[in-house]
This record gives structure tokens, C-alpha cells and sequence, in this order.
């Protein structure tokens, strides 16, 4: 009886259902700081990660489930394995690495084609603001040819996760964006 | 190890397994949902791991599947669930390549997780981690090692100690830790509720300590030797296994630099009396290991209170403790059986042991430990006793009553009588029977007297025998040795039956055996019956019978016509010498392989060894003592420390690698080595017109094993040359060898009866390498004994590591380097052989010689025979190759025949030890007396 009406609860406030975030983007962009950065609001010391983390926070009465996947080279072709069920991917650039942007566009383009990622959200993090020379968002999103996507809610945010700017506007617009979607 | 391994041993009792595709959908589906419904994923895992343990196996794409459901389990923070995550994906990485991709989560695990998954966590790392991430572990494991907590310490040492292999670069700087873990002594977190039921500590953390810095050490002798003093003496290891442990590294210190046994004694005294059995054991195994190989080093009394300890421990109320030192007396018993005599009382009453692994290794030892007095009485005991027990420790019997036909052939009737009862009246499969027929065969090859009563019981046994290929043997053993028995009419009668009475396979081996008997008596009456039996054969219905009776009708017809002991039939159905298979192997493999006319030329046969009956024996003879022998150190490689027995070895083989082939070789590949040799100087243009190879020598060192050229000696004889191999290798690892010679200069040169006729120089000798260097020399007489000294010139050039050439420029240095002297002695021209008979023999012989010999060098019995073996190259004959420790005289009967001519030569060696030393009468006799002279007077 009790277990009925606690579910019944959760139903009506949303707040059982978990939702899947993912951290995506090549490496050294910022993935791994801004997972923490949204965990403990801290700046963490960060190594390659080689596979993954994932945690747990609640923000703004929402379970979020956030993956913060690898960005290697060697680790990229994994991504797929953790698709499914995927409310939004947070693609992160590194606004300084003028180099690889084009990488960038072409992972991220390639990714968005997949099947299971059709209704998912993007919300692109034009990192590492605080850095002289730095892309703003506008040129990274030229870079990433983001007008292109058509049929999908996206935006881009700059940011810098060891200042912490950027990085709660950019999940606030995220977390409306995945509320209006399902309801 | 794996959960595969007792796969068979859950019966079906233990309930249904779970249906693999029904649990992989599961867990696709489970683990994939969110949020993560914990208690349902864990019972989930268990029912998967529960599956992989009954050896059930996903295919590669399955599993890497599975693994990426199983990782997104992270997601929960639940312990007792992610426990079992780090179980499946320990499994899963036997057949997935992707566990990787969980490196990061558990690493976080190792960093901040519970100290309940902490040890899962770090274990894991082992499958994730490669040579290109270990590094990134580095601070975690090293803060894990040092943990105050010994779970997560033991899990940080075991998974370094796995990883060593993966990065050696690494581990290698975990030694302070590791070393610190040993001292470090370290309990279980109090919990107040528990203690009374709880240990609060095994201290196992010190003995994954001391296995993690032995594998960093193990090349260091002087880092081992602190370590053993460090702990060895004082009390502050608690780990009972780790005090095991450190028994087995100062036993591979002390095989491997046998003089720091003496250093030891105290220490080996007291461990011999150390409270713990797995001590004392391990103690008196390194003992009496290390006295088979150095009998001198050991002190008397201290082998005495070895073997005293272990006579203790066999009536211990432990089953393990009394196995194992049986084990270790068993194999004692077949070196220095008279040693562990003193334990025969005790062994006796094992025979009752309830534990029949117990009492059947107890008879083993007494059959081994038996005199010629006691022998029949063993026998009758085991009579009784060996229909009481399974078919594997039959076979144990049988073979160490086989060993005694070896040991005491003139006890050959009541071992006979034995045999042959439990052939007929035992029950068991094919194994034990073969055995049993087996261990007749040799009986009868090695006393001859056995034959007659061996031959009629086997042909009762095969009228009645069910399996194919024993009767087969058999047949053959009275097709080979019926013919010269004392009534050969009965075999054939017997051998005739199986014609009428079995199947095609028997019927073809009673053809060849029938054929022998008509072919080598010379019997007109018997061969005629013969051949009348074998026409009728001829119209077998099996084609290959008759193939084989027409055949062998057609051999008797020519031998009849020509002159019998000549004729090719004669060589065939009874042929007097048998290749040396081994080098005829690999001649007939590179004839097939190196055909480059479709087999046009046919192939040469002329230049493989060849040996006779006897020689055959003597080889076979040799080879079983051999076999004996081994038994003592089939343990050798089990005594070097090892944590686990790893599934990789590829650790081991890099290492062995680097080191090239140990002095010791063993007896066995000694063998293929001299045909090896033999056959590469054959095969050499240089030597084509020398003739047959008539004998080549031991392989001889000629330097110590670890100088940095080693050089070992072969001595090839032919009719009238000498040919030195020196084999050289080079153990730098950044020098090359060029033009490298061997000057061989007799000692007394004006009388030397050798002519240096060329020399087969070294081009170049690479680093690591070994290649052979020969002169070759003319000599005069027949038997010429000399000795050489030797230098070996070269020139050595730095190599490039870029290219592994030397440096363009360089052009080198010259160098010469003395070794050993190298004797070309009467020994070297004599081939061991094998006599049934010895004692009539040797008075028939013609020619005799006698010499006496005082030894003064402090030397023990046993060694003098040793060297008396390889100095004559004769066979010891009646087991007197054994030397009982506790008398001072013996007795060593060898046997040879000259490798030139054939011509048999004996020998009676009579030795007694005194306080002066070693007085030693030889009494030579021979059938030319110039070869008995030249033996007996050069025996030292
Ligand atoms: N200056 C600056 N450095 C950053 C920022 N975000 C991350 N970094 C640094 O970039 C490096 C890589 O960050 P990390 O989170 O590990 O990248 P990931 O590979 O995408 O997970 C680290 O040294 C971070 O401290 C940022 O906004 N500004
Ligand atoms: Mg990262």
C-alpha cells in the first residue's frame, strides 16, 4: 500500500524517473570538470579518462544521470554503447584548440546522425572562455556548422568550467528544453 | 583460478542451470533500464557468473555486450551490488577486449569507494589495466599497498604481482611498499561484536608481500640474501605460508650458489623444529633436495634430523602432513633408499592407513627402501594387498615393483611370480594390464634367465586377453624371443592359435612372429611346419594376413637358398641393430622438406646411427635409471617460490629467454643434442671423406657456466681422424665475436700421435649466440689418448644497437682466452653396453689388467663412481651405480664395448674409503688386450 502511493508520488512530481545526460566531446576539453563542476561545484585535478564516469546529482528537483565518456581517440568508437535512452548530450569544446575544431564538427555530426540519439537535445559548451584567444560561442558554432541541424533543440553556451561561468545558464536551458519534451 | 576449473564437479544436483540466452536477454535488459532496480541486477549477475562457471562461454561480441550493460551499472551506488559487477567483468575480460572502458569508474572506486569494494576494485585492475595505462595507477596502488586495512594491502600486492608481467616498468618501482607491507603487520578493523568469533589477523599481507619482492628480486642474489636475513631469523614474520615461502627462496639461493648451504645449517635447525608442519616439511624437502645434488655440503647430522623430522611427521594426525612427507621420502627413497630405511617401521603401518593415497605410497617406498632381504616378504604383503585398491595406485605398485626387476634382478623369481598373478588374476582396465606387461617386457630384456617362465605365462595370458595392442606386443616379444628359447615349437603352437582364433590385427603380427621362428632357427622341421601353417594363412580373407604371409613365405624361401645369416629377408624379419630414431627423424623430415626433384634421389640411410641390441639395451637401461633418478628432482622447478601458477607465462619465457640453455641440461636433450651435433658434422663438406662416425663423446665444459664465453668440448671419432667440436657462446650483449679459433696444442708435443689437419674457424659469433669451431686431425693408431690445452683467439667489435653490425670504422680488438684442458681418453673410444650375465661374462673374457689407485682429494664414494661412469663411457651393471652412504667400500661393475671394433670390455672396481682417502683397485677384462690395458691404466 504504502510502496503504491509513494510511486504514485514520484509519478505525479517526476521525480523517480532518472534522466541520461551525456558528456561528450574530444579530449581534454573539459568533460570530466564540468561533470564535477556540476557535482560538487568544485574544480577537480582530472586525468585522461579512460572509459567513463558517471554520477548521480539532483538539480532543480530532477535525478540527472550524467556520463562523462572518454574523448581519445581510442575511446571515441565506444560512445555508441552508451546511446540509448539518451535525453541530451552536452558536447563540450575546448574554444582555444583552433586545430581540432574540425575533428569536433565531424564527431559531433556523426554522432547526431545515430538513430537513438533523434530525440535527444544538444547543448553545445563553448569551453575554456577564461583563455586568451579563445573562440567565442558564435565562432565555435560556425566552426561546428551548428545552423545546419534542422528538426532538433540545441544551443551553445560560453563557458568556462574552472571559473564555473556559463555552466548552470547552459543546463538551465537544457533542463526546460528535456521538461517541455516530456510533458 | 578461473571458476571454470571445478566446472565438473557441480552435479546436476545443484540444481537446473540457467538458460544462457535467457539470462543474456535478462541482462541486457535489466541493466539497461534506469533507474537501476539493484536487487534485481545482483541476482542477475550471480545467475550469469553462476553460468560462466559452468563453463559456458559467450561468444566475443555477447560478452562485449553484456560487459557494456554490466558497466552501466556504475550508475548505482550500491556495494553488495557493484561487488558483483566487479566479479562479471573479471569474467567477462577472458573474452571481451573492451573491459577497458571501465579503467576510469573502478579507479574512482579504488580512490573513494567503501573499504568493503575497495579490494574488489583494485583487483580488478589486473584485466583493465595494459602497459600503456598501468602507469596512471601508479599513486593508487602504491597508497593502497600501505593501507593500514590488510584486505585492501593484499589486494594492491596480488593485483602489482599479476600486473608485473603487463608493466614491468611500473611495479618495478614498488618495492619500498612492498617492503614496507612485509614489516608492517596489520589487522582486521575491531569490531566489537565480532572479535570472539574472528581472527583479527592472518597476516597474509606478508606473504603477498614477500611474493611481490621476490618476483622484483629474483635475479638479485644479494637482495635475497637481505631479505632472508632480514626475516629469517626473528620472529616478525606471523604468516605461517610466508615463512614457507622464505623457506623456498633460500632454497633456490642455495641450488643456485650451493656453497652458502654451510651459512645456513643454524638457520635449517631451527626451522626444523619450528612449531609449524608446512615448515618442517618444506625444510627437509630443501635438504634432502639440495643433498641429492651436493651430497658433500650437507652435514651428516643435520640430513639425519632432516630425515628424523620427517619420520615424526608420519605419524601426525594430519592427513596432508603425512602425504606430503611421504612424498618427500618417496622420492628420496629412489636415490639413498638405505637413508629413509629408518623409517620402515613407520612406514609399515601406513600400509594400514585408512587413507589409501597414504598406504599406497607407504608400499611404494618399502618396495624402493626394500633388501634382497626383505624383498619376498614386501611382495607377499602387496599380493594381498593390491586387489583392494583403484586401478591408478595399481599402476603406482606396478611400476615400483618394476623398478625393482631394475634393482634387484636376482630377486627376478617372486617379482616374476607377482607380476604374472596380478596379470591374470588382477582385475583392471587396459592401463594396468599394459603396465603389468610392460614391466614382464623388462624383466625379460634385462635378466635373461627370466625368459622361458615369462614367455609360457604370457602365452597363457593372450589366450585369453581382450586387448588388441597388448596382444600385439606380445606376440612380438615371442616372435623376437621365442626363437632361441629352449623349445621354440611351443610359442608357435601358442602364436598359431591366435591365427585361427582372432581378429586381422593379430592375425597379422602371429604371421611376423611365426615367420622369425622359421627364419632364425635353423630348424628344418620346424621351419618346414611353419611354412605349411602359412600357406594356409595365405588364403586368409584379410589382405593384409595375407599380403604379410605371402611375404614372409617368399623371405623363408630365400633364405633357405642362400646363406641364412647374410640374407636381406634375415636382416628384415629379424634385424640385429635399429636406427637412432630421433636422428633419423630428422633426416627423413629435411629429405621432405628440402626435395627439389620429386624425389628422384632416394634417401640415404647410410649415414644414421645405428645401434646394436645390446647398445639398445644399455640406452633403454640407462634411460630408465635416468627416469628413477628424475623422480628426485621432478619437484626442482615446484620449490622455486611462486605465489600462484599463472595461465601466462609470457613473464617466465622473456626472462628464460635472455639466459641461454642451463649447464644441466637434461638427460634427455643431451641426447638429442649429440645426434644434433653428429649430425651437423656429417653433413659438412670438410668431413665427407672420414668415413663413418664412430663414436662422439659427452659434451664436456670447458669453461665455468657463467664466463662470458662459454665453451664446451665434443669429441667426434672416426676411423682415422679425431674431430674437437668447441661450441661457443657468446653471453655479452653488445660485442661481437669475429674469426674466432680455438689453438689446441698437445701437452707433450714431440709425442703426440695426432696431425692437425685444418681448422673450421667462427665468422662472427653475435651477442648471445653459440656456434661451433671443429679441427679436425689424422691419427696413426687406433686408440690414441692425449691431452690438449686450449686458447681461444678472436677479435671483438662493439656493435651498433641500431643495426646489431659493428661500428664501420671499428676494427676491433685482439683477444685470446685460456680454457680447459681437454682430454682424449680411452673412454672415448668405448660405447656403453648392456650383459644380462655379467659375472660369466666377465671370467670368460680372455685378457686382463689390474691397476690400484690411491685418491687423496677429500671426495666422496659416490662421486668417484660418478666420474668412473663418464671417464670409461661403460655401463654400470647391477645397480651398482649406487653407492650406500653409510659404508666405506663398493663395488661398480661396468661394461662397454669398443665403439671402433665391437670387442666387449668389463670391469670390477673395488673402492674403500679410509681416512686417507680413496684406495681403488681396477681389474680390467677384455677381449683385445690392448684396450683393457689402455682403460684400466688411464681410469683417473
Ligand atoms: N583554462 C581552463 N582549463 C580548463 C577548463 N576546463 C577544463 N580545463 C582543463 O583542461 C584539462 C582537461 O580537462 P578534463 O576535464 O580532464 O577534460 P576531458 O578530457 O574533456 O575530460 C584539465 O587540465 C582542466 O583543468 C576551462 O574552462 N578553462
Ligand atoms: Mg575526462
Amino acid at each position: 500500500m504504502g510502496n503504491y502511493f509513494s510511486s504514485m508520488f514520484d509519478k505525479l512530481w517526476g521525480s523517480n524517473k532518472e534522466i541520461r545526460i551525456l558528456i561528450l566531446g574530444l579530449d581534454g576539453a573539459g568533460k570530466t570538470t564540468i561533470l564535477y563542476r556540476l557535482q560538487i561545484g568544485e574544480v577537480v585535478t582530472t586525468k585522461p579518462t579512460i572509459g567513463f564516469n558517471v554520477e548521480t546529482l539532483t538539480y532543480k528537483n530532477l535525478k540527472l544521470n550524467v556520463w562523462d565518456l572518454g574523448g581519445q581517440t581510442s575511446i571515441r568508437p565506444y560512445w555508441r554503447c552508451y546511446y540509448t535512452d539518451t535525453a541530451a548530450v552536452i558536447f563540450v569544446v575546448d574554444s582555444t584548440d583552433k586545430d581540432r575544431m574540425s575533428t569536433a564538427s565531424k564527431e559531433l555530426h556523426m554522432m547526431l546522425q545515430e538513430e537513438e540519439l533523434q530525440d535527444s537535445a544538444l547543448l553545445v559548451f563553448a569551453n575554456k572562455q577564461d583563455q586568451p584567444g579563445a573562440l567565442t560561442a558564435s565562432e565555435v558554432s560556425k566552426e561546428l556548422n551548428l545552423v545546419e541541424l534542422k528538426e532538433r533543440s540545441w544551443s551553445i553556451v560560453a563557458s568556462s568550467a574552472i571559473k564555473g561561468e556559463g555552466i548552470t545558464e547552459g543546463l538551465d536551458w537544457l533542463i526546460d528544453v528535456i521538461k517541455e519534451e516530456q510533458l | 583460478m578461473s571458476t571454470r576449473t571445478y566446472k565438473k564437479f557441480e552435479a546436476s544436483d545443484s540444481g537446473d542451470i540457467p538458460d544462457k540466452m535467457t539470462i543474456y536477454q535478462d541482462c541486457m535488459n535489466q541493466f539497461n533500464e534506469s533507474p537501476v532496480n539493484s536487487k534485481r541486477c545482483r541476482t542477475l549477475l550471480s545467475r550469469l557468473l553462476r553460468l560462466l562457471a559452468n563453463g559456458e562461454t559467450f561468444t566475443e561480441s555477447e560478452a562485449t555486450a553484456l560487459f557494456f550493460s554490466v558497466s552501466k551499472l556504475f550508475q548505482h551506488q550500491n556495494d553488495s551490488l557493484r561487488q558483483l559487477v566487479y566479479l562479471a567483468i573479471k569474467e567477462l575480460s577472458k573474452i571481451s577486449q573492451d573491459v577497458l572502458m571501465a579503467t576510469s569508474s573502478i579507479m574512482k572506486d579504488v580512490q573513494n569507494g567503501s573499504d568493503l569494494i575497495k579490494p574488489n576494485a583494485i583487483r580488478s585492475l589486473t584485466v583493465v589495466l595494459d602497459e600503456t595505462t598501468a602507469f596512471s595507477a601508479e599513486r593508487l596502488l602504491k597508497s593502497a599497498m600501505v593501507s593500514k586495512h590488510p584486505t585492501i594491502s593484499s589486494a594492491a600486492i596480488a593485483t602489482c604481482y599479476n600486473l608485473l608481467p603487463v608493466s614491468e616498468q611500473t611495479i618495478k618501482r614498488f618495492s619500498n611498499e612492498a617492503q614496507e607491507a612485509i614489516v608492517d603487520l596489520k589487522y582486521f578493523p575491531q569490531d566489537p561484536s565480532n572479535t570472539e568469533f574472528y581472527p583479527n589477523s592472518t597476516f597474509i599481507t606478508q606473504y603477498h608481500a614477500l611474493g611481490l619482492i621476490y618476483e622484483l628480486k629474483k635475479n638479485d642474489k644479494m637482495a635475497l640474501l637481505k631479505l632472508v636475513n632480514q626475516f629469517a631469523g626473528n620472529n616478525s614474520i606471523k604468516s605461517q605460508i610466508a615463512k614457507v615461502q622464505l623457506v623456498k627462496i633460500v632454497s633456490e639461493l642455495v641450488n643456485k650458489d650451493p656453497q652458502l648451504f654451510t651459512q645456513f645449517q643454524p638457520l635449517f635447525n631451527n626451522w626444523l623444529g619450528n612449531k609449524f608442519e608446512s615448515i618442517q616439511l618444506e625444510t627437509a624437502k630443501l635438504i634432502t633436495n639440495f643433498h641429492a645434488t651436493h651430497p658433500r655440503l650437507v652435514a651428516p647430522q643435520l640430513f639425519s634430523i632432516a630425515i628424523a623430522t620427517l619420520q615424526n611427521l608420519l605419524s601426525v594426525p594430519r592427513v596432508a602432513t603425512r602425504f606430503s612427507a611421504l612424498r618427500i621420502l618417496n622420492r628420496l627413497s629412489m636415490v639413498t633408499p638405505d637413508h629413509v630405511a629408518v623409517c620402515n617401521p613407520e612406514l609399515e603401518s601406513l600400509i594400514n592407513d585408512s587413507n589409501r593415497n597414504i598406504s599406497t605410497y607407504a608400499i611404494t617406498i618399502l618396495l624402493k627402501t626394500g633388501t634382497a632381504k626383505n624383498i619376498s616378504s614386501l611382495i607377499s604383503t602387496i599380493t594381498k594387498f593390491i586387489h583392494e585398491v583403484s586401478d591408478d595406485f595399481k599402476i603406482i605398485i606396478i611400476d615400483a615393483v618394476r623398478t625393482l626387476s631394475l634393482n634387484f634382478p636376482q630377486e627376478w623369481k617372486s617379482i616374476l611370480n607377482f607380476l604374472i598373478d596380478v596379470l591374470k588374476n588382477g582385475e583392471g582396465g587396459f592401463k594396468f594390464k599394459n603396465n603389468i606387461v610392460e614391466a614382464i617386457i623388462d624383466v625379460v630384456a634385462f635378466v635373461p634367465q627370466s625368459k622361458e617362465m615369462a614367455l609360457e605365462n604370457l602365452c597363457d595370458f593372450i589366450e585369453d586377453c581382450e586387448f588388441n595392442e597388448i596382444l600385439v606386443r606380445v606376440l612380438h616379444l615371442l616372435g623376437k624371443e621365442g626363437p632361441t628359447a629352449s623349445n621354440p615349437s611351443l610359442y608357435v603352437r601358442h602364436i598359431y592359435n591366435r591365427v585361427v582364433l582372432e581378429n586381422s590385427i593379430i592375425r597379422s603380427a602371429s604371421v611376423i612372429a611365426l615367420s622369425k621362428f622359421a627364419i632364425s632357427k635353423n630348424d628344418t622341421s620346424l621351419r618346414e611346419s611353419i611354412v605349411s601353417l602359412l600357406k594356409r594363412i595365405a588364403n586368409d580373407k584379410d589382405d593384409e594376413v595375407r599380403d604379410r604371409a605371402t611375404i614372409a613365405l617368399k623371405f623363408i624361401d630365400t633364405s633357405t637358398a642362400n646363406e641364412p645369416t647374410s640374407s636381406l629377408a634375415d636382416e628384415l624379419i629379424h634385424p640385429t641393430s635399429a636406427y637412432d630414431l630421433a636422428s633419423l627423424e630428422s633426416k627423413l623430415s629435411s629429405y621432405l622438406s628440402e626435395n627439389n626433384d620429386s624425389f628422384k634421389t632416394p634417401f640415404d640411410v647410410t649415414n644414421i646411427r645405428k645401434y646394436s641390441d645390446d647398445e639398445l639395451k644399455a640406452i633403454n637401461l640407462k634411460r630408465k635409471q635416468e627416469q628413477l633418478q628424475k623422480g628426485t628432482f621432478e619437484n626442482g622447478m615446484e620449490s622455486s617460490p611462486k605465489m600462484a601458477k599463472k595461465s601466462d607465462n609470457k613473464y617466465g619465457k622473456r626472462i628464460d629467454s635472455d639466459t641461454y640453455s642451463s649447464p644441466n641440461i637434461d638427460e634427455q636433450q643431451q641426447e638429442l643434442l649429440d645426434t644434433k651435433y653428429s649430425d651437423e658434422l656429417l653433413s659438412m663438406a670438410e668431413f665427407q671423406n672420414f668415413g663413418k662416425l664412430v663414436n662422439s663423446s659427452k659434451i664436456v665444459a670447458l669453461t665455468e657456466p657463467e664466463a662470458e664465453f662459454v665453451v664446451r668440448g665434443i669429441k667426434h671419432i672416426f676411423k682415422d681422424h679425431v674431430v674437437f667440436q668447441f661450441n661457443i657462446t657468446n653471453t655479452l650483449t653488445d660485442v661481437a665475436l669475429d674469426n674466432v679459433v680455438v689453438s689446441c696444442n698437445p701437452e707433450e708435443p714431440e709425442e703426440s700421435q695426432l696431425q692437425e689437419l685444418f681448422i673450421i674457424p667462427i665468422e662472427r659469433l653475435l651477442p648471445s649466440a653459440e656456434a661451433s669451431c671443429y679441427i679436425a686431425y689424422s691419427k696413426t693408431e687406433d686408440v690414441v689418448t692425449e691431452s690438449f690445452l686450449n686458447t681461444i683467439t678472436f677479435t671483438t667489435k662493439e656493435l651498433d644497437p641500431q643495426t646489431n653490425e659493428p661500428f664501420e670504422a671499428d676494427e676491433g680488438f685482439q683477444d685470446e682466452y685460456e680454457i680447459d684442458t681437454l682430454y682424449l681418453s680411452t673412454g672415448d673410444y668405448i660405447k656403453s653396453s648392456f650383459i644380462g650375465n655379467f659375472t660369466a661374462t666377465f671370467d670368460e673374457l680372455p685378457n686382463e689388467e689390474v691397476a690400484v689407485y690411491n685418491i687423496q682429494e677429500s671426495i666422496t664414494l659416490q662421486e668417484v663412481v660418478d666420474k668412473l661412469i663418464t671417464s670409461t663411457s661403460c655401463l654400470p651393471l647391477e645397480n651398482t651405480q649406487f653407492v650406500h652412504s653409510d659404508t666405506n667400500s663398493h663395488i661398480l661393475k661396468l661394461f662397454g664395448k669398443s665403439a671402433l671394433n665391437g670387442s666387449k670390455v668389463a670391469l670390477v672396481i673395488k673402492l674403500i674409503k679410509s681416512s686417507k682417502g680413496i684406495a681403488l683397485k681396477a681389474q680390467g677384462k677384455a677381449e683385445n688386450a690392448t684396450l683393457c690395458s689402455d682403460l684400466v691404466n688411464n681410469l683417473i
